[in-house]
């Protein structure tokens, strides 16, 4: 008994020692096959680029983190997806390097900023109304019911406005769970926003990172929402488009502007980004977007950054992770569900990243 | 209740049981809820880590203990290097806080603070923060370490470390208790003082018991994941140091792998979970060994 | 001074030698011993003094509502904790009312029904119960046990009860993450404590107290009831309380199934709702001023909570103990 004991002490302490070996001399392994920018000089750069926010461009992220590592092998780039709000109090308090939100910087925090920074608008996508109902594979939803259902006043499937978009599908009686984030989220500060626009009589909440949804069970992050959607019949929730096509959801069709009902698609993201207003420090809104084919739930999202970075080496590893997101990034995008920016505004993102000094 | 009566069928003395049938049906039913119970506490045992080490085995491959987290974590491949290296370094950086200190706690708790005032107020203060749960301990921890001096292992360890310090300071205190007195006094006897008495004599002799108590507090520090979400902060790559820098645990991967819908990282979680119940019972039960060896010692 | 070596202050007769090379070493040790004992007071008036610090900006700004609303907004600066705490004691309270008969029933079989053989393996199965990390317990839940009970038990029970009188107010709802699931999850952490802790009690009736009952002729079951339930009621209480105590600290495993729903004061148990312990971990992360000052409000008021519970459960169990040694 003693010697048994012995040799299952001695494995597991060759097996931690190898352990610890062997991590230290191994690294993550990349497996895209991105084709280098060659006009670009990845191969000098280095540091570390520590990242943290929203989660709704995570997976794009994560892709184009795995790619940059094969042509920048000096650099290490991190993201952790901790929600648009922490994103922003992450870069504030100076704790991260380079942050991902979907949603703008209130006028009240910028005090809390250490200096002025620039939007770089990266990938924009759908976000989809995914919902999980037995017996029901298609659904269309207006604004308006779409609003009735998130604050409360539709509690059923088969209620009367919910048929009245849907005519001929027979919708079971379930109720109705919703699913909303738990964090602050700049998901759900688009999607609370184009409730506001598309619907205000309907919804009568305050949009913004947290709503204060009246009876919805809540989670982290947009994949935390799709676990909740994928795992409970009648459920529904706002998923950005990667997470709910990796979970395998059923999305609904959302009435848009001209009165028609689209599927949260590429296309329809890149129509409704088409005719959007670009701003001055390039951010835009295609929420609630005209035209016929435009898919209405739209959002985009971008990286924010200081405009003056002290230390030269890391400038120059933030200008080149943010060149490579805005040029292979682009042809990675749409691999995992993530619509690339026009060209025209992608072209002025590439030029503002000589802005970014140090 | 039983009395003689004879057989009518073949005439010879038997025992028969006289007791009320009402009687007898609730001795029964008593019996079947006993029974009842003993089974329904092992089905979800069952099931729990049926579960655990079904879906978590096809896991455990080498990648698995060496690579680092992976990039994109919808999908399968990398490793929990980091995360197990996290759980390890983590718990033995509390331990070697928690164990000193418990240890010449309960000494002072046995060997000379006894039933006295400030004896009695300790040994009750210990019992309670047996209880305080361990958010508290972590929300504690983030207020006095984690705010100033940023994420770090050693963060983690400090509040898991209050957590095993009440545990290794009773159970420390109940092998000192078994240690008889004759022990003690013969050392004293030879000319030993008291200092040279608790190293030399005492510890030795409840050496065992100390270190099996020791090993279940191990046990259960490094499961924790409360104290942890705080305080170590989240991190892809294998980070030895233990004051610079976020790092990863395995309670804390499986905490966030556990809220995503995604096949890949849930497959982690339960290999995570494998790995951390593995590591756990080990311990449980070399510590239930080491206690079984130390009673027979003491009873042979 | 006291000569007879006795007990555990046998140092009397060593500090006879009241001069000598090694009476340094032995203040010494003393002294260090006794700081490393102070380290618990220490830690634990720490705990008390910085928590309720942090919290108290949160605490003066909304007074006694932090209690009695139980509307949370963060964004607007509401921070009403009451559908919390209703949260956690409703989901504790669960757990005892499955886990109490389930341990005592195993305290007494372990004890007295069962065969020498079966004993020791009821014994570790029940360590191996308690060695498993909550963590665990709460991915098995989310995975595999809420998806389950949701349609295949909740759903059911709700569509055939939850329209009735009485029984339809708690068994009402058909989420699987909710309340029962939550208490279910409980009580399988809390068994193997409060077995163990019955068992101890059980253990230390006399057999003096056995061997009347079955003298007068009583079956094993009318003995339990008659010597040893009565004798242990203190201790058991006792260790129900302390299980009780566990049940409320526990985060981890109910974050993961209570399915994180604010604002639900309500008796339908297989509804969404939330503890105070879930809510810290699923919003510390990003909380800044007043709304972290909140959630460490949050803590303090569980750290208080429990704190009683674990107190009186040991003041009762110590009341039980001095009952049984005849004092």
């Amino acid at each position: 008994m003693r010697s048994s004991l012995k040799s299952l002490a001695l494995l597991v302490a060759v097996l931690a020692v190898f352990g610890v070996v062997a991590a230290a001399c191994g690294g993550s392994t990349s497996d895209s096959d991105a084709k280098p920018d060659s006009t670009y000089d990845y191969a000098s750069l280095s540091g570390t680029l520590n990242g943290s926010g929203a989660t709704f461009p995570k997976a794009f992220y994560e892709e184009a983190i795995a790619g940059f590592a094969g042509v920048a092998k000096g650099v290490t780039v991190n993201y952790n997806g901790t929600g648009s709000g922490q994103g922003k109090k992450d870069l504030a308090a100076g704790t991260s390097d380079w942050a991902g939100t979907d949603s703008l910087v209130a006028d009240a925090d910028k005090a809390t900023f250490k200096g002025p920074f620039l939007y770089f608008p990266t990938v924009a996508a759908p976000i989809t109304v995914s919902f999980n109902l037995s017996g029901v594979k298609s659904l269309n939803l207006s604004a308006a019911t779409l609003a009735r259902i998130f604050t409360g006043s539709v509690t059923t499937w088969n209620d009367p406005a919910i048929a009245a978009d849907n005519a001929g599908v027979t919708l079971p009686s379930t109720k109705i769970t919703v699913a909303v984030r738990s964090d602050g989220s700049g998901t759900t500060s688009n999607f609370s926003k184009f409730l506001a626009a598309a619907a205000p009589e309907a919804f009568t909440l305050t949009a913004g990172d947290t709503v204060a949804w009246p009876s919805a069970q809540s989670a982290k992050g947009n994949a935390g929402v799709a676990q909740i959607v994928k795992a409970t019949n009648g459920a529904i929730g706002y998923v950005d488009l990667s997470d709910a096509v990796a979970s395998g959801l059923a999305f609904a069709s959302i009435g848009n502007k001209d009165g028609k009902f689209v599927q949260p698609t590429l296309e329809g993201a890149s129509a409704a980004l088409a005719g959007a207003t670009i701003n001055a420090d390039l951010t835009y809104s295609a929420l609630n977007a005209a035209g016929a084919d435009s898919y209405p739930i739209t959002a985009g999202t971008y990286i924010i950054v200081y405009s003056s970075i002290s230390n030269p080496t890391q400038a120059s590893a933030i200008r080149g992770w943010i060149n490579y997101v805005l040029t292979e990034g682009q042809t990675i995008a749409p691999e995992v569900d993530f619509a690339p920016l026009p060209t025209a505004l992608r072209d002025k993102a590439i030029a503002q990243i000589a802005s970014i000094q140090g | 209740m039983s009395d003689l009566f004879v057989s009518t069928e073949s005439g010879e003395l038997l025992l028969r049981d006289t007791t009320k049938r009402s009687r007898r049906i609730r001795n029964r039913l008593a019996l079947i809820w006993m029974v009842g119970s003993v089974l329904v506490a092992v089905v979800p045992l069952a099931l729990v880590i049926g579960y655990v080490v079904i879906k978590g085995v096809g896991q455990l491959t080498p990648d698995w203990f060496t690579k680092d987290l992976p990039a994109v974590t919808r999908r399968a491949g990398g490793g929990m290097g980091p995360a197990i290296v996290g759980t390890l370094l983590i718990t033995a950086v509390a331990a070697a806080m928690a164990v000193p200190l418990g240890v010449l706690g309960a000494i002072y708790l046995h060997e000379y603070g006894g039933r006295g005032r400030l004896g009695r107020l300790i040994r009750f203060m210990a019992d309670v923060m047996t209880g305080v749960p361990s958010i508290v301990m972590g929300l504690f921890v983030y207020t006095v370490w984690t705010i100033a001096h940023g994420l770090s292992a050693f963060g983690g360890a400090l509040a898991l470390a209050c957590l095993m310090l009440p545990i290794i300071i009773r159970t420390t205190e109940e092998m000192l208790r078994l240690v008889p007195d004759e022990l003690r006094q013969a050392s004293y006897a030879l000319g030993n003082r008291k200092w040279r008495t608790i190293v030399t004599v005492v510890l030795p002799a409840a050496f065992g018991g100390i270190t099996s108590g020791v090993m279940l507090a191990i046990a259960r520090a490094a499961g924790e994941t409360a104290p942890l979400v705080f305080t170590i902060g989240a991190a892809r790559n294998l980070n030895l140091s233990i004051f610079n820098g976020p790092t990863t645990a395995l309670s804390v991967q499986i905490f966030g792998n556990a809220q995503t819908p995604f096949e890949a990282a849930q497959a982690r979680a339960w290999g995570a979970a494998l790995t951390l119940v593995a590591l756990v019972f080990i311990l449980t039960i070399l510590a239930r060994v080491v206690a079984a060896r130390v009673a027979r010692r003491h009873n042979a | 001074m006291d000569i007879t070596p006795g007990g555990s202050s046998g140092g009397d007769v060593a500090s006879l030698l009241g001069v000598g090379p090694g009476r340094r070493a032995d203040q010494l040790f003393y002294s260090v011993a006794l700081v490393a004992g102070l380290f618990v007071l220490a830690i634990l008036g720490l705990i008390a003094a910085s928590t309720t610090h942090e919290a108290w900006p949160a605490f003066r700004s909304q007074g006694l509502s932090f209690v009695t609303s139980s509307t949370w907004i963060p964004a607007e600066g509401k921070f009403g904790a009451l559908a919390f705490i209703y949260g956690t004691v409703l989901s504790s309270l669960l757990a005892l009312l499955l886990a109490v008969p389930v341990s005592l029933g195993i305290a007494l079989y372990a004890n007295e029904a069962a065969p020498s053989r079966i004993r020791r393996p009821i014994i570790y199965v029940l360590d191996l119960l308690a060695a498993i990390p909550s963590v665990v317990y709460g991915l098995w839940g989310v995975i595999v046990l809420a998806p389950f009970l949701g349609p295949n038990v909740y759903s059911p029970i709700n569509d055939a009860v939850g329209g009735w009188p009485v029984i339809g107010w708690f068994l009402n709802g058909s989420s699987g993450r909710s309340f029962m699931t939550a208490g279910i999850i409980l009580a399988i952490m809390i068994t193997p404590i409060v077995t163990s802790l019955s068992r101890e009690v059980i253990a230390t009736v006399p057999r003096a107290q056995r061997e009347a009952a079955y003298a007068m002729g009583a079956t094993r079951w009318e003995m339990i009831r008659l010597a040893v339930l009565p004798w242990g009621r203190g201790g058991i209480v006792g260790a129900i309380m302390l299980g009780l105590g566990r049940a409320m600290g526990e985060t981890i495993a109910v974050a993961l199934v209570i399915g994180s729903q604010a604002g639900q004061v309500t008796t339908h148990l297989f509804e969404a709702g939330d503890s105070m312990a879930a809510v810290i971990v699923n919003q510390f992360g990003e909380a800044s001023g007043n709304h972290r000052a909140a959630l460490v409000g949050l803590g303090v008021v569980l750290f208080v909570v429990t704190i009683i519970v674990n107190v009186s459960a040991r003041s009762i169990v110590a009341r039980f103990d001095r009952r049984a040694q005849g004092v």
